[in-house]
């Protein structure tokens, strides 16, 4: 798989080495002189394309033709959003991601500027960070449906509430469903009389009430649980 | 007609003011308010400081309202992105964007966006005036590509045909020509008078070759002579 990365700040740089470790193809296109000596440092140079990302010619000759992907990660919102217009309808890429910078500018990355998906910086962090704050060790592997549902893991604590108590009695009703037990490396897939014991991994589907509900059976007793998790 | 104005640089505010003389009800838009300082002092349209991409600032402009939008910032990405947003967004019925940097003319293109790029043109008409100083444009279409231009029949073509003067060049076609005062169809067959003064339908190097033609076969002449 292929992948054009336009914009060489940080963001792109960083999904550069990444995209490069899981053996993916990459590209990078960027023309500021600053960044430039700092991508040569960190990047083959082979994966640097020297050019205004934003001009069809430059696009061309970095391949986008072949990409099978474009990840538009400029700095400028406009740019994003010509570009992913670009990608798709003079070079027929099938997928566009975009950055956006500005979130008063979310509105316009949708199909109308064929953007596939927008990614708003700002926004991510501060759900990350909301998160972190209000379910302690507990770490997202994935969203369901962007957002409402997430996949979670946590490690059964030291002396947690829900140690020996029947999964069946832990009161979880609607909002969190168990999906797995990993024991000493080994998964069960857990029945209503199935038990915690200390440094179980749980891997369990659950709305935002279920995880607080999981972090107070699974986490250290002491650490604090917040009873409301907006954090303003 | 409600008109919105994106960007208050030099085109902005000339196009604002003009527009606002001609009677049309304006809106400028700038994220910089010092740029309002540019429009002339009898301007009375309404000046809004904002981002032209964001949404509320587009609605305060009365956008749903616009009859039209010109995208004019010295950005082409913004004014494509702008342009695009007034048409796809909010059916805005005419938008405009302006093309800045010519290399990147083909990105407001991309868009299927009616463009004008002062640069290019302007850059065009200063070479056109430099080397061919005796003839005169009159109407430019596009961004330049075409244009009509006036040329006054030399002493050296009086008693020839039309088809003997365009005959061989492929870009460029007659669409007038006025004798006297009086303006007629221009037939191939027609013979040219001294004086007779021709409009021509050409690109640029299709005037070029006419504008040699006239000259290089008066050198002729008076050598035959």
């Amino acid at each position: 798989m292929f992948v054009l990365i336009a914009g060489g700040g940080r963001t792109g740089a960083r999904l550069a080495s990444l995209l490069m470790n899981g053996n993916y193809k990459v590209r990078m296109i960027e023309n500021r002189r600053a960044l430039l000596t700092h991508l040569h440092q960190e990047l083959p140079t082979e994966v640097i394309y020297e050019g205004n990302p934003i001009d069809p010619n430059t696009l061309e000759q970095a391949g986008i033709r072949e990409a099978h992907a474009l990840a538009a990660v400029a700095s400028d919102d406009s740019t994003n959003l010509a570009l992913c217009f670009l990608a798709k309808t003079m070079f027929g890429v099938p997928r566009t991601i975009a950055r956006v910078n500005n979130p008063t500018n979310t509105w316009l990355f949708n199909e109308k500027f064929h953007v596939d998906v927008a990614l708003n910086q700002a926004d991510v962090l501060a759900h990350l960070i909301e998160e972190e704050m209000s379910v302690g060790d507990m770490m997202t592997l994935f969203k369901i449906r962007r957002g409402r549902y997430s996949v979670v893991e946590e490690k059964v604590a030291p002396g947690a509430k829900g140690i020996g108590l029947q999964l069946k009695n832990m009161g979880f009703e609607e909002h969190c469903v168990i999906a797995a037990i990993i024991r000493d490396g080994k998964m069960t897939l857990p029945r209503g009389d199935s038990t915690f014991q200390e440094g179980d991994e749980i891997v369990a589907v659950t709305s935002p009430e279920g995880a607080q509900k999981l972090a107070e059976l699974l986490a250290h007793p002491v650490y604090p649980v917040r009873e409301n998790k907006t954090v303003k | 007609m409600n008109f919105i104005i994106v960007g208050c640089g030099r085109v902005g505010a000339e196009l604002a003011y003009r527009m606002f003389k001609s009677g049309h009800r304006i809106v400028v838009v700038d994220s910089n308010k010092e740029a309002f300082n540019r429009l002339h002092p009898d301007f009375r349209g309404r000046t809004l400081e904002g981002e032209g991409l964001a949404e509320s600032v587009l609605e305060r402009a009365g956008i749903k309202e616009a009859h039209g939008l010109a995208a004019v910032t010295n950005s082409d990405t913004l004014n494509a992105v702008v342009a695009h947003t007034a048409r796809a967004f909010y059916n805005v019925p005419v938008v405009v964007a302006r093309n800045y940097d010519p290399s990147l003319r083909m990105v407001i293109e991309a868009f299927g966006l009616q463009t004008v790029s002062s640069t290019y043109w302007g850059a065009q008409r200063v070479e056109e005036l430099l080397t061919n100083p005796s003839e005169k444009m009159v109407y430019s279409a596009g961004n330049g590509e075409v244009e009509v231009y006036e040329v006054v029949i030399s002493e050296a073509w009086n008693g020839r045909t039309l088809s003997e003067l365009l005959g061989s060049l492929e870009q460029c076609y007659p669409v007038a020509i006025t004798r006297a005062g009086r303006s007629s169809l221009p037939e191939a067959t027609m013979q040219l008078q001294t004086g007779d003064v021709l409009n021509v339908s050409s690109t640029f190097e299709g005037i070029g070759a006419l504008s040699s033609r006239l000259a290089s076969n008066s050198k002729d002449k008076k050598a035959e002579a």
